[in-house]
């Protein structure tokens, strides 16, 4: 119920102020709204020599990948930063200290500020992949129930990690510089992450596994682009695609133990960098 | 924790400690690779406030003023000792005392700018498990109480720095705590404001019972305001009474004798009761002594023996006076190291009554 009322109170606040900032929310729907159009444009000008040029590219998926994992990047972007440049500039305000003199706790009132800063985040990610999807005129296969659920589960397997960067920075005000670089890195792995990736030796196997966006870019892009489709014919035969629902698929399991590692790490370790920063006294300072 | 007590400080310590990155040695001058400071923010301060006090911290910048309003808000933990609200500790009941404690630190940032007064009370109230018609209505009777009811619908950035303030107030208020913590809330405004904020403070003391703990640098704000004051200096609470009994302890110990010549100073030295003792002014020279303020007998018989040293070396007495001190030379000895700061530490009541 606390966490309803807080996530309230949010929406309430960001409603006020993209209402009264109305011009500055128009320009900023007229802008995005460019950017995607021009995206769009792209693909449509050259829908034409699309299908030659990716006979290009040894996969000819890689076009559709490249862009989705643009997008989901920018996605895993956009909601760590929530956790990163969010929390500086609430410190930097003041507002931080209030936050914590809340008694649902920083944990509840950032992840209702999250879950309603990333509404807008899903919402404009969603269109473009939907806008991509209709662009490219059925390169990509939009099956809505496992895209909300991926992108769900990838929220929050994203907030979880959010909140282990996020409570460092309660703590160590300047690692905000140094998680843009995380930011960046999860933003190329999302580009390039893709099932070939997993061939690899286990180690880095497994480390691509406990990184916060491969698995979800997997799944995401099987959905999207292979239309879960899989070969199953033996090597060198000719290719014997079958359908197999994402939901059987390794990753989404892989996706699924993800999203309960990062939530449980990243909650834990926001509330020990929490009670840290209280003994340190920098709990809402900057 | 004393029966009576909304909140009690009970022997905390706090120690901040900062690197330095290629500092230079105070000593020898030279650039050292890396130091660590350590700060005392707090060092074995204790204290309590009844409900209906208005409690006064007083001390120079980085005195530990806010660390100690930050313990008893939960924002830092002490390092020893225990911080209580209401008989909780809290360490332990951290959320639940949250419920009863309102804080105001560096006022005009903790609202948020782009909303009104009123959105910014209805908004800090949901945080505060304040809701429906009970919040509505309670941020209106506080706009009304504090004065901003015309101002309710601008935005708070356009409102004046006293104006935020007072908003400031009401956010704390608004899930009508029992106790406020109030970190310097007159500084920077002007007498009006000022004047208001005071009033408005003393009102929500006497008229509605809740206990205030007020930091400030104005001396004039806590001798108007505060029942009980507190002096901390280096994390240190060197003095603290009720605010009149403080007043009165240097009253009483300061004179002024206005002579017609010098007369030598080593003549008084060796006297008890004597603190102090200089020339003050050159061409009417006034020797002013500082005595003992608690002991009378002492200071009466010191009185004597001065006279008589007057009447020894023929010295013509044209006038004797008791200064009267206000709070702000009382703060600057206690906090310089004048050694008559003891003196007060005897007859500290850091509890109360």
């Amino acid at each position: 119920m606390s966490f309803l009322l807080v996530m309230k109170a949010e929406l309430v606040r960001s409603f006020i102020i993209m209402r009264r900032y109305w011009f500055r929310t128009i320009t900023g729907l007229v802008l995005g709204y460019g950017m995607l159009m021009v995206l769009v444009a792209g693909f449509i000008y050259s829908r034409e020599g699309l299908e030659e040029r990716v006979q290009q590219f040894d996969d000819p998926s890689s076009a559709t990948n490249f862009i989705l994992g643009f997008i989901v990047g920018m996605f895993a972007f956009g909601v760590v930063g929530m956790f990163t440049q969010g929390l500086q500039g609430m410190a930097a305000t003041g507002v931080l200290e209030q936050l914590c003199m809340s008694p649902h706790g920083l944990a509840v009132n950032f992840m209702a500020q999250t879950v309603v800063s990333s509404v807008a985040t899903i919402l404009s990610s969603s269109i473009m992949v939907y806008a991509v999807t209709w662009s490219v005129g059925g390169m990509l296969h939009w099956d809505t129930i496992p895209v909300l659920i991926l992108l769900t589960l990838t929220f929050f397997n994203l907030v979880g990690f959010g909140f282990m960067v996020g409570g460092l920075v309660l703590v160590f005000k300047q690692v905000g510089q140094v998680a843009i670089l995380v930011r960046m890195g999860l933003f190329a792995l999302a580009i390039f992450a893709k099932e070939e990736l997993l061939g690899n030796p286990w180690p880095f196997t497994f480390l691509l596994h406990v990184l916060p966006i491969t698995d979800a870019t997997i799944c995401i892009k099987y959905v999207l682009i292979k239309g879960q489709m899989r070969d199953i014919s033996a090597a060198g035969a000719a290719p014997e695609m079958v359908f197999s629902s994402v939901f059987a698929h390794s990753s989404f399991y892989w996706l699924i133990g993800n999203c309960l590692f990062w939530t449980f790490v990243g909650l834990t370790l926001f509330k020990l960098m929490e009670d840290y920063s209280r003994s340190k006294g920098t709990l809402g300072s900057y | 924790m004393t029966d009576t007590a909304l909140v009690e400080l009970r022997g905390v310590c706090k120690e901040f400690s900062t690197s330095h990155v290629l500092p230079v040695d105070e000593e020898t001058r030279k650039r050292r690779l890396f130091k660590k400071k350590v700060v005392c923010a707090a060092d074995n301060i204790s204290f309590s406030i009844a409900p209906g006090e208005i409690f006064g911290l007083l001390g120079p910048n980085g005195a530990g003023k806010t660390t100690a309003v930050k313990m008893i808000s939960g924002l830092v933990r002490p390092d020893a000792g225990q911080a209580f609200v209401k008989g909780l500790n809290v360490e332990k009941k951290r959320r639940q005392i949250l419920r009863h404690v309102g804080v105001v630190l560096e006022g005009t940032r903790t609202s948020l700018w782009p909303l009104t007064p009123f959105e910014n009370l209805v908004y800090y109230g949901m945080l505060k498990d304040v809701r429906g018609s009970v919040l509505k209505e309670r941020a209106h009777d506080l706009l009304d109480f504090i004065g901003l009811q015309d101002k309710k619908n601008v935005q708070v950035r356009r409102l004046s720095r006293g104006q935020k303030q007072k908003l400031a107030i009401c956010i704390a208020m608004i899930a009508d705590p029992l106790v406020l913590l109030l970190d310097e809330p007159t500084t920077g405004l002007d007498v009006q404001s000022s004047r208001a904020i005071k009033d408005k403070v003393r009102e929500i003391t006497r008229e509605q019972g809740r206990s205030v703990l007020v930091t400030t640098h104005d001396m004039h704000v806590a001798q108007e305001l505060c029942d009980r004051i507190a002096i901390i200096n280096h994390g240190k609470l060197i003095a603290c009474r009720p605010t009149d009994s403080l007043l009165e302890v240097f009253s009483e110990q300061v004179f002024a004798f206005r002579l017609d010549r010098r007369v030598p100073l080593d003549l008084f030295s060796g006297i008890p009761g004597i603190i102090k003792s200089e020339y003050e002014g050159s061409e009417e020279p006034e020797l002013v002594f500082q005595l003992v303020g608690e002991q009378q007998d002492l200071r009466s018989e010191a009185l004597y023996k001065i006279i008589r040293i007057f009447e020894e070396q023929k010295c013509l007495l044209r006038s004797v006076s008791q200064r009267k001190q206000n709070l702000e030379s009382i703060f600057l000895r206690l906090t310089s190291d004048d050694p008559d700061a003891d003196v007060l530490k005897k007859g500290n009541t850091c509890l109360s009554s």
